[in-house]
């Protein structure tokens, strides 16, 4: 106890006392253009959050963005997984290429997407009008219908490479004599992988699925660079509605509320899996 | 029916490692072959080469009159029990001993009615809802043995299956295993690296070293005419004792002399050696060749100093310095010896084996 004294003191400073801080301040009417009036409202942030219908839509837009990305970023890691766990030329040089995406920074990233997406001289619009799939130069990041899918794009490509690496991890601890017995027992390429590889890699599914939904559930910085929540609201998922509450109302009560409701999401989003997954284990 | 046949092959990887050398096997319907020699040796490949798990890269494989050679694993009717038993860890044990069958879309009631059958007698019924990590290791062991029952294959393949198990367990189950093969009567091909497994079980032992067999014969052939000292060391325990000497001749035989001892050499060996005095020799003697009750014989007899006794409850093993050698020798236990005792025994002659001290290649046979 007394050696573990230290750390509960530190973990108590950076942790505890925040988690406890914001709770605190989500119970009051705590406005930075009002300074000096703070009342003590109860649960009416809260209130006031369920009661606007935008906080609706972004809970919408928010599950739409995980589901697009989580279900991405599944089906790619799985397959540059299954690619990089075979003996190839090049394979090393491909496994650290794959990994850059992982190095780069999240503001980055969105800087990088942000020329690539450009209406006027980004590379998307010049490879399609090249290869003869659009005949004028589009404003990608301007299409309300677009916008969520091309945020993910970005964020899907940053995640891959973590998401690959435990998918490989899980893979090599498969015992090669498994696939053996099922080559003997008749099975095929196809069968193998549904009957070996794919059950040996639910822990992995699973690990991956929760942090990444955790990540996709509470992402901000590709909603900030790339379209400041527009065009028309179109990108305003759960975590630009924390910013804007807190830093552009600068009403830090409704901003810790619904910061708070978001981890209460993320919490019950991991739970569930850990509940539906892990019983299959 | 399955006879398989190796013709020349070889196994030879990218790197440039041999893991296999021209092997000529002729492995007979409904035998039981083992596969015996130290890791590494090539017993593992040329069993995956037969399951079809790893590539023939010299030479042909038959079964029966069939080249083999481009036969994927699921095209060949042979069954398979790994050393780590590789049972599938999320299939319940009825579903790994189905699973085969099912690949091969038996129908339903036919591979209920065979999983129930091979649970039954490997006695393994009440395990049939559970999962591969609830088992104990004989367990396992068992539902392996299943797996490959079930599928009543031309060619059953075993891979040190029972090197994971404990003594007792691992001598119950060589009787099972041998009377497995009696009621399956197909050709089984056992890999070992012990030779106590593979005297009992085998029709007929294949003994390998670095890639290359080195002797092919019954249990017998092989623990009794051992072609080069490789082999003879390798069955046997405690081990067969050497001692390098010279060959000796005179007009009543060939003996054997080192130092102070000398051993009369069996009739066959004599002959074989016969005008051949001065000759750098090993001489072989197994450790349960002597008699300690003998009246000691001219040319017949060593002579040592007991250096330990350790008895193994049947019997017990002397260590005996002979020649500045150390030799052990199986006695039986009434006899009371302690260190330092100077002891004579007598060595049954025509059992002596004789090989060239450079090549190790028997004399004898």
């Amino acid at each position: 106890m007394l050696f573990l004294a230290p750390m509960l003191v530190v973990l108590s400073v950076v942790a505890v006392f925040p988690v406890v801080y914001s709770f605190w301040i989500s119970l009051f009417d705590l406005r930075l253009t009002r300074p000096r009036s703070v009342p003590f409202v109860w649960f009416d942030n809260y209130a006031q959050v369920f009661a606007d219908p935008l906080f609706w839509t972004s809970v919408a837009r928010t599950a739409t963005f995980t589901v697009m990305a989580v279900a991405a970023i599944m089906v790619i890691a799985t397959l540059m997984a299954l690619l990089l766990n075979e003996e190839f030329r090049g394979r090393r040089i491909l496994s650290a290429v794959l990994l850059v995406p992982w190095a780069i920074p999240y503001v980055a990233d969105g800087l990088m997407w942000k020329w690539i997406y450009d209406s006027g001289y980004g590379a998307l619009n010049g490879l399609l009008y090249q290869l003869d799939f659009i005949d004028k130069y589009m404003v990608w990041l301007g299409d309300t219908r677009k916008t969520l899918a091309l945020i993910a794009n970005a964020f899907v490509w940053k995640e891959v490479p973590l998401a690959t690496i435990l998918l490989l991890v899980t893979m090599k601890s498969i015992p090669a004599d498994l696939y053996g017995a099922a080559k003997v027992d008749g099975a095929n390429v196809w069968q193998r992988f549904v009957h070996v590889t794919l059950p040996a890699l639910r822990p992995g599914f699973m690990l991956v699925m929760i942090y990444e939904t955790m990540m996709a559930v509470r992402h901000f910085d590709l909603f900030f660079i790339l379209t400041e929540g527009g065009p028309a609201n179109a990108s305003h998922v759960l975590a630009w509605d924390v910013y804007v509450e807190t830093f552009r109302k600068l009403s830090f009560g409704t901003g810790a509320a619904l910061a708070y409701l978001i981890a209460l999401i993320t919490f019950l989003l991991a739970f569930s899996i850990i509940r539906t997954m892990g019983k299959k284990l | 029916m399955a006879r398989i046949r190796f013709e020349g092959v070889g196994k030879r990887y990218p790197n440039g490692f041999v893991a296999l050398e021209g092997l000529d096997l002729d492995i007979r319907d409904r035998e039981f072959l083992v596969l015996l020699g130290p890791s590494g040796c090539g017993k593992s490949t040329t069993l995956n080469m037969i399951a079809g798990l790893e590539e023939v890269s010299e030479g042909s494989l038959y079964f029966d009159d069939e080249l083999m050679n481009p036969v994927p694993p699921h095209r060949r009717d042979v069954a398979m029990v790994f050393q780590s038993y590789a049972l599938y860890p999320h299939k319940s044990v009825y579903e790994n001993i189905a699973f085969g069958l099912r690949m091969r879309n038996h129908p339903r009631a036919e591979i209920d009615r065979r999983v129930r059958e091979a649970a039954r007698k490997l006695e393994i019924e009440p395990l049939l809802e559970r999962r591969p990590n609830q088992l104990s290791g004989g367990q396992r062991q068992r539902v392996a043995l299943g797996r490959a029952m079930v599928r009543q294959p031309a060619v059953f393949l075993m891979d040190e299956p029972l090197s994971n198990l404990d003594a007792a367990l691992r001598i119950s189950m060589r009787a099972e295993i041998k009377q497995l093969h009696q009621t399956m009567a197909t050709t089984f091909v056992y890999v070992t690296h012990d030779q106590a497994e593979a005297l009992t079980l085998a029709d007929r032992i294949v003994v390998m070293k670095d890639g290359v067999v080195q002797q092919t014969g019954t249990p017998d052939e092989i623990y009794e005419q051992p072609r080069n000292s490789f082999v003879a060391s390798f069955l046997g325990n405690p081990p067969i004792n050497y001692l390098d000497g010279t060959l000796e001749g005179d007009g009543a035989g060939v003996s054997f002399r080192r130092g102070g001892l000398r051993l009369a050499l069996p009739s066959r060996a004599a002959q074989r050696v016969a005008g051949q005095a001065g000759r750098e020799v090993t001489l072989g003697v197994r450790a349960e060749d002597v008699d300690e009750h003998g009246s000691p014989r001219e040319g017949e007899t060593v002579h040592g100093r007991v250096t330990s006794v350790l008895p193994v409850g049947s019997d017990q093993f002397l260590g005996v310095e002979v020649e500045g050698r150390p030799l052990f020798f199986r006695v039986g236990k009434e006899m009371q010896h302690r260190d330092g005792d100077n002891v004579a025994l007598v060595v049954n002659v025509n059992r002596l084996h004789l090989f060239d001290r450079k090549d190790g290649r028997s004399l004898v046979w």
